[in-house]
C-alpha cells in the first residue's frame, strides 16, 4: 500500500475543494472531456437506466429500461450501442448514444438468454453475444446478430465450448473471440447455481466462425470462475475471476495469458488477494501506461498494477466500486454507493479527483467511447 | 469539552470552516470520535488485559478463570465492533486474524492441534506466520474452554501455553496497529472528520459507508443466529456451528454488537444517524427505536445459553422470535432508513455476476 505517495483528495485546502468542485472538468483533457461514459444505472427508487454522460458531467441521455442491463457495447462506427441484459434476462437495448432514443428491444430467442456481455464486430456488421441454452441449462453459446437498416437480426450461434460464458473480447486482430467460460450452470429465470460442486470454467479462444483454437484452465481451482476479461494492445488477456469455495482459501483471483502463454495467476501478494473476498468485477487495461486496473466491490477496493512487472501501483479503499475504463490520463471508476473518481496515473503518484457525476447507483461495468 | 477559552476559540475557528454547516459531516464527525474510536479503544485495552491474563496464568500468577474471563471481554470487544467495521480492520485478512467463523469443518480445533504437533516450541514469529485459523480468538477459546482441553493439568498447560501467550500478542500487535491507523495524520478518525481525502470524496460518502457497516452487522448477527438454529440448512439446529459455543458466549456477542449498533443509531449525544432524520421522519425514527428495544429486551430475558436453547421447541421459538426481531431492525436499516437518508447501500458487491 503506497497510501503516503498517494496524495490523492487528501490535502486539498476549502478554497482548492471548491475550486476543484468547481473545475474538476479542467482537470480532464480536451480528449477526456469529449468521451462519452455508457453505462447501466439505476435511480433511487430501482428503475433501472441505460445513461451516457460526458465525464464533465453533462448528461447526454438517460433512457429507463424495462430490466436490468450488465455490459454496454459501442458500435464502432454507429452513434450506437447495446446494453446488454443481465442473466438470466432476455431482453437488451439498442440505445441511440445522441439522443438515448430506444432503437430497438432485442429479444434472445426461445430457450436462450442473455449473460450480460457482447461485442460488435469491427465492421460493424456483426454483434456476438454470450447466452445461455436453458434446455441444456449452462450449455454456452454465442448468439450471431446481424445489424441492417439499424435493426439487429438473430444470425445464427456458435458454442462457446464451454459452460455458463460469461465476458467476450476480441483479440487485436478482431477476428479472433476470447471468452471466459464461468463453468456455472443456471436455469432459465434463476440466478441459482446448480454445479458448484461440478463447475468446469474454462478461457476460450475461438475464431469467429465458432473454431475452437485454445481451452485452459486454472489448474487445480475447480470452484474458480472466469468471468470478466481485458485484452491489451499486444494481446495479452487478463481475467478476473469470482471463486465460489470457501472465503479463506487461497484462489487465483487474476490471471493472465501472455501472447503465446499459458493462462497462469497474475502474482498477488497474499494481503490483496485476501482483500478481494474472492471476488473480481471489473477489469480494465490501458494500453499507453500498460497499466491494469481492477474493481473488487466485495472488498470495496480498486487496484492498479503494471502490467508488465506485475508491481502495485494503487490499492486504495473505494466502496461498492464497479465499472474502469481507460482514458489518457489514467481510469475512470464508478461506485454503487460514492462518487465516480479519475485516476490520474501519468506520474508516479496516482491522484484522485472525484467527478461531477451522479454519485452512486451506477451498475457493474462502464464503457467509454 | 470546552476547557479554555483557546480551545474554544479554535473550535470556534473550526466549525466557521465548515459552515455552511454540513450535517453529514457533523454526524460522521460525532460517530467516529463518540462512538467508533471508544470501541477500538476498548478492544486494544481487552486484548492488552488478554495478552497480560494468558501471561500471568502461564507463569502461574493467574487462575484460569481470569483468563477466561478477559477472553470473554475481549471476545465481547470484538463483538461490538461488528456494526462498527469501516476502515483498516475490515480490510485485508485483518477481521479473519481476530476471528475464525463460520468453522463448518472444526478447522481451529484441528490447525491447532496440528500446529503445536510440528512446533513444540512455537514462538510469537511463528504464529505470525501461520494460518489465520490459529492466529485469533477462535484458537485461544479452544485453548480455553474446550472440553478435551484441561489447562489446570501441568502437562497440557505445558503443550498449550506457548500458543495462548503467543496468540494474546498476536491481537494485541493487531489492535495496536489498527488503533494506529485510526490516529494517524490522514488516519481512519480523519477521514471521518474532514473530506475530502483519500477514502472519501464528501461526508455522504463516509455516512454512507457507516450505513453500510451498521446494516453488514445487523445481517451478521442475524446469519451468527440463523446458522445454529438450522434457517440455511432446512430448519436442522447446528449448535456446533454456532460463534463462540464453546465459551457459551454466542448470545453476549449478540448483545455486544446490537449495543454498539444501536450507539451508531443514536450517537454517544443524540448526535448519531438518529439526527440526521427531520422531525417529518420522526415515525420512522420511532419505529427504529422501538425495534432495537425489542431486540434488547428479549435478549436480555434469555437465561440460558444458546445451546441450551437449542436442545428443545420453546427454546428454540424463543431464538427464533428473536431472530424475526434482529430481521426487523435489519431491514429497517436496509431499506428505510437508507430511503429517508437518501443513501445507496450499492448493489454491485452482492451481484454475482
Amino acid at each position: 500500500m503506497n497510501r503516503r505517495n498517494f496524495l490523492g483528495l487528501a490535502g486539498l485546502s476549502l478554497g482548492t475543494l471548491a475550486a476543484a468542485a468547481a473545475f474538476s472538468g479542467w482537470t480532464l483533457s480536451r480528449q477526456s472531456r469529449q468521451t462519452l461514459l455508457l453505462s447501466a444505472r439505476n435511480d433511487a427508487d430501482g428503475r433501472h437506466l441505460a445513461v451516457g454522460y460526458r465525464l464533465d458531467g453533462t448528461q447526454v441521455f438517460s433512457t429507463q429500461v424495462s430490466e436490468r442491463c450488465h455490459d454496454v457495447v459501442a458500435h464502432p462506427s454507429l452513434p450506437l450501442a447495446l446494453f446488454v441484459g443481465r442473466r438470466p434476462s432476455t431482453q437488451s437495448y439498442l440505445i441511440d448514444c445522441r439522443d438515448g432514443r430506444l432503437v430497438q428491444t432485442l429479444h434472445s430467442p426461445i430457450d436462450r438468454h442473455f449473460y450480460g456481455h457482447a461485442v460488435f464486430h469491427h465492421s460493424g456488421d456483426w454483434l456476438y453475444s454470450t447466452e445461455n441454452d436453458t434446455r441444456d441449462p449452462g450449455r454456452g453459446v454465442l448468439g450471431v446478430y446481424r445489424l441492417q437498416d439499424g435493426q439487429l437480426q438473430r444470425h445464427s450461434e456458435l458454442s462457446t465450448h464451454g459452460i455458463g460464458p460469461h465476458q467476450l473480447l476480441w483479440l487485436p486482430d478482431g477476428e479472433t473471440l476470447v471468452v471466459a467460460n464461468g463453468g456455472i450452470r443456471t436455469e432459465a429465470d434463476s440466478r441459482e447455481a446448480l454445479n458448484l460442486d461440478a463447475m468446469e470454467s474454462s478461457l476460450v479462444l475461438m475464431d469467429r466462425d465458432g473454431r475452437l483454437l485454445s481451452k485452459e484452465q486454472l489448474a487445480a481451482q475447480q470452484m474458480n470462475s472466469i468471468r470478466h476479461l481485458a485484452v491489451a494492445a499486444d494481446g495479452t488477456v487478463v481475467s478476473g475471476q469470482q471463486y465460489q469455495g470457501g472465503p479463506s482459501d487461497s484462489a487465483a483471483l487474476l490471471a493472465i495469458k501472455r501472447p503465446g502463454q499459458p493462462l497462469q495467476a497474475f502474482p498477488l501478494a497474499d494481503g490483496q488477494r485476501q482483500a478481494m473476498q474472492q471476488y473480481c468485477a471489473s477489469l480494465a487495461i490501458h494500453d499507453e501506461l500498460r497499466l491494469l486496473a481492477l474493481t473488487a466491490p466485495r472488498g470495496n477496493r480498486l487496484f492498479i498494477w503494471d502490467l508488465d512487472s506485475a508491481a502495485v501501483r494503487l490499492d486504495v479503499p473505494l466502496a461498492d466500486c464497479a465499472g474502469v475504463g481507460a482514458v489518457p490520463e489514467g481510469f475512470v471508476v464508478s461506485s454503487g454507493t460514492g462518487r465516480c473518481r479519475l485516476y490520474d496515473c501519468r506520474s508516479p503518484q496516482v491522484i484522485a479527483t472525484a467527478l461531477q457525476l451522479p454519485a452512486g447507483l451506477w451498475d457493474n461495468h462502464l464503457r467509454l467511447s | 469539552m470546552l476547557r479554555t477559552p483557546l480551545t474554544a476559540a479554535l473550535l470556534a475557528l473550526a466549525l466557521s470552516a465548515c459552515s455552511p454547516s454540513d450535517p453529514l459531516q457533523k454526524t460522521s464527525s460525532a460517530l467516529a470520535s463518540g462512538v467508533l474510536l471508544p470501541a477500538y479503544n476498548h478492544w486494544l485495552s481487552a486484548d492488552q488485559q488478554l495478552a497480560a491474563s494468558s501471561q500471568a496464568f502461564c507463569n502461574a500468577n493467574a487462575d484460569l478463570a481470569a483468563t477466561r474471563l478477559a477472553w470473554l471481554n475481549a471476545q465481547s470487544a470484538w463483538s461490538a465492533l461488528q456494526p462498527l467495521l469501516v476502515g483498516p480492520l475490515s480490510e485485508g485478512n485483518r477481521a479473519w486474524q481476530v476471528q475464525f467463523w463460520p468453522d463448518k469443518k472444526n478447522l481451529v480445533a484441528r490447525q491447532v492441534e496440528a500446529l503445536l504437533q510440528s512446533k513444540t516450541a512455537l514462538t510469537p514469529a511463528d504464529l505470525d506466520k501461520a494460518s489465520v485459523v490459529v492466529q485469533g480468538l477462535s484458537a485461544s477459546e479452544y485453548l480455553l474452554f474446550d472440553t478435551n482441553i484441561d489447562l489446570t493439568q501441568a502437562a497440557q498447560k505445558n503443550r498449550y501455553c506457548p500458543l495462548l501467550i503467543a496468540i494474546g500478542t498476536h491481537q494485541q500487535a493487531l489492535a495496536s496497529d489498527i488503533l494506529g491507523q485510526w490516529q494517524s495524520a490522514d488516519g481512519m478518525l480523519a477521514q471521518l472528520q474532514s473530506f475530502p481525502n483519500t477514502r472519501y470524496a464528501d461526508s455522504q460518502e463516509a455516512i454512507t459507508d457507516l450505513l453500510r457497516t451498521q446494516v453488514t452487522g445487523l445481517e451478521g448477527m442475524k446469519k451468527k443466529l440463523g446458522t445454529p438454529l438450522g434457517r440455511q440448512s432446512k430448519g436442522q439446529p447446528q449448535p456446533f456451528q454456532a460463534e463462540a459455543w464453546r465459551s457459551n458466549a454466542s448470545l453476549s456477542n449478540l448483545s455486544a454488537s446490537l449495543n454498539a449498533a444501536e450507539q451508531l443509531w443514536l450517537g454517544s449525544q443524540a448526535d448519531g444517524l438518529r439526527s440526521l432524520l427531520s422531525s417529518q421522519q420522526g415515525e420512522l425514527a420511532n419505529r427504529i427505536d422501538n425495534a432495537y428495544q425489542n431486540s434488547r429486551l428479549q435478549l436480555a430475558a434469555q437465561q440460558k445459553s444458546l445451546s441450551q436453547l437449542l436442545a428443545d421447541d420453546a427454546g428454540r421459538q424463543q431464538l427464533n422470535a428473536l431472530y424475526d426481531s434482529l430481521n426487523t431492525l435489519h431491514r429497517l436499516h436496509e431499506s428505510e432508513l437508507a430511503k429517508a437518508l437518501g443513501i445507496q447501500l450499492g448493489f454491485n458487491a452482492n451481484d454475482g455476476d
